[in-house]
């Protein structure tokens, strides 16, 4: 495909070797560099402008940290003196609190799925149950977990059941988020052939295009899992299940050396989760 | 020529093609390509060999005139009748097209996709009978110890040789190929384009294929067409296509960029 020696070279281009022993001076071609650096102030300038109103308008008072400072000592002094006594009582809530998570994002997940494929351009060709997904997932994802959990513990009741339906929320917003992401940017050349040998589109994604996602999906179901688990512990402050519950209990009643000793619990359940799912990802994702 | 009963014929009447932006891709192509053949297609890029190539299983919608596939009318073919058309086509890419990070038979198994239930498409339950095929396929383009290999862990000769048995798989009675050996260094090219001369030779399958390099084209293409600007300036003989025919193709004469061996191109 090169080009021959130009030594060789008797075609029409032969003549064009003029300048080839003139000292290299810097070609007229070659490109001034394009001034950014004044944007970057500019944008540096907005973003510290904007911070420093955020600060100015929510009242943020730095003092009260100081002048309620002898508080905080003490509870802190109670903090990081776990009463270890109390740890078979907590266990209850620590299992809930695992299966909440388990069993929401098993749901989760598994609905996200297909909604994933109906909320991608690269996967949908029907621009009606496009929109119309996008829109309803845009919506579920607005509210928050916490939002959610109270709505259910007044609609269903106190318990884990509002917890599970909670997150199960939660998780279709994040996983369609990201899994219709994913399939926006993955090759399309494998659905192309599908769709030329004369599949459907349901056929050519399934075949073509889920084998290209789901390392990003297992991995996306761990980091759920994770995000579920942390979730699922705060969940209970409002009366859907877990640990939360029992953290809202003990520290209604000042109880300072239990509450350190369940954040301790979630510290460990949330370390070991890590360890586990970067295990997981580093065997799973190539 | 070899030829099949059940083989297509393939008859273009007057075709135009204009792309969404305004920009003509085919102007009043009219052309017959009989059963069993191997169609070099040649041209410029930008002249239309893609659309030509495209119009034939309808990834590129005709604006006017008509094409004819076998009893298939491609105009307005939509749906379940445009999907049986293209289930008898195979289609080969400049860019292999596989997913990549499944194996060599699952890929292979796509060519199987019109003929397979949705719901063993979901599960993934394809027929024994599908996989025997499939595995046939390997077999004819000698790569079937790589079968349960991702298609991503192959080289690009070997990718294009699983897009061609995925073709195959089809059963088809025309292969287009789309610029099949763009994406590849002259020696594989070589091996590429004998697997598709055998398949034409061997099976009677119909080729349509785009090549950029005329030597190529002149060495596997029983049949020549040039196009230029969107127009058949040239259909023919691989044989009779002389400097001045490669003039009207490509607008000059011809340099050492348009063959793929860096030896001069002989002329008949």
């Amino acid at each position: 495909m090169t080009r021959p020696a130009p030594v060789a070279s008797t075609g029409p281009g032969a003549g064009q070797g003029g300048g080839r022993d003139a000292v290299r001076a810097a070609s007229p071609l070659r490109p001034v560099r394009p001034r950014t650096r004044w944007k970057s102030l500019v944008a540096v300038l907005v973003i510290a402008g904007i911070t420093a109103w955020a600060a100015v308008t929510i009242q943020v008072d730095p003092a009260d940290l100081v002048r309620n400072g002898g508080n905080a000592v003490n509870t802190l002094i109670q903090l990081v003196q776990p009463d270890y006594t109390f740890f078979p009582q907590t266990l209850d809530a620590l299992g809930q609190t695992v299966q909440m998570a388990v069993i929401g994002t098993a749901i989760g997940v598994a609905l996200s799925l297909p909604l994933s494929f109906l909320a991608s351009r690269a996967t949908n060709p029907d621009a009606t149950s496009y929109r119309v997904v996008r829109f309803v997932m845009n919506v579920i994802r607005a509210v928050p977990d916490l939002l959610y959990a109270s709505i259910f513990v007044t609609a269903i009741g106190v318990g884990a059941l509002s917890g599970i339906v909670a997150l199960v929320l939660f998780n279709l917003g994040i996983m369609v988020k990201l899994i219709s992401e994913a399939l926006d940017g993955v090759d399309r050349g494998g659905q192309e052939a599908a769709l030329a040998a004369g599949g459907t589109w349901l056929k050519a994604d399934r075949a073509a295009m889920l084998p290209e996602i789901s390392p990003a999906f297992l991995s996306q179901t761990i980091y759920v899992l994770e995000l579920n688990i942390r979730a699922s512990t705060v969940l209970g402050l409002v009366g859907a299940g877990g640990l939360g519950m029992l953290i809202d209990k003990v520290r209604t009643f000042y109880e300072y050396h239990y509450l350190s000793l369940v954040i301790f619990e979630i510290l460990a359940l949330v370390i070991a989760l890590d360890l586990l799912s970067s295990y997981v990802r580093g065997r799973i994702v190539r | 020529m070899n030829e099949r009963p059940d083989a297509a014929r393939i008859r273009f009447e007057q075709v135009n093609v204009t792309y969404p932006n305004g920009y003509r891709g085919l102007k009043d192509v009219s052309l017959t390509i009989e059963p069993g053949e191997m169609v070099a297609v040649v041209g410029l890029s930008g002249a239309g060999k893609s659309t030509l190539v495209r119009t034939i299983n309808g990834l590129v919608p005709i604006t006017d005139g008509e094409i004819t596939v076998g009893e298939h009318r491609l105009r307005g073919l939509r749906g379940s009748r445009l999907r049986e058309l293209r289930s008898e086509v195979g289609m080969i890419f400049q860019s292999f097209n596989l997913a990549r990070r499944t194996t060599v038979l699952n890929n292979v198994l796509m060519g199987r996709l019109h003929h397979t239930a949705t719901w063993r498409t979901l599960v993934g339950a394809w027929r024994a009978d599908d996989v025997e095929l499939a595995m046939q396929a390997l077999e004819r383009v000698e790569i079937v110890q790589k079968a349960y290999a991702p298609a991503a862990e192959l080289s690009g000769g070997q990718q294009q040789r699983v897009a061609i048995a995925r073709t195959l798989a089809q059963q088809p009675r025309i292969v287009l190929a789309d610029e099949p050996v763009a994406s590849l260094d002259p020696p594989t090219s070589h091996v590429v384009m004998r697997d598709l001369q055998r398949i034409n030779q061997e099976l009677g399958i119909t080729v349509v294929v785009n090549l950029h390099f005329l030597d190529l084209a002149r060495r596997y293409g029983t049949r020549l067409i040039g196009l230029r600007a969107g127009e058949v300036v040239y259909d023919g003989p691989g044989a009779g296509a002389d400097e001045s025919v490669f003039e009207s193709i490509y607008g000059r004469s011809l340099t050492a960029e348009d063959v793929l061996d860096s030896r001069p191109v002989e002329l008949a």
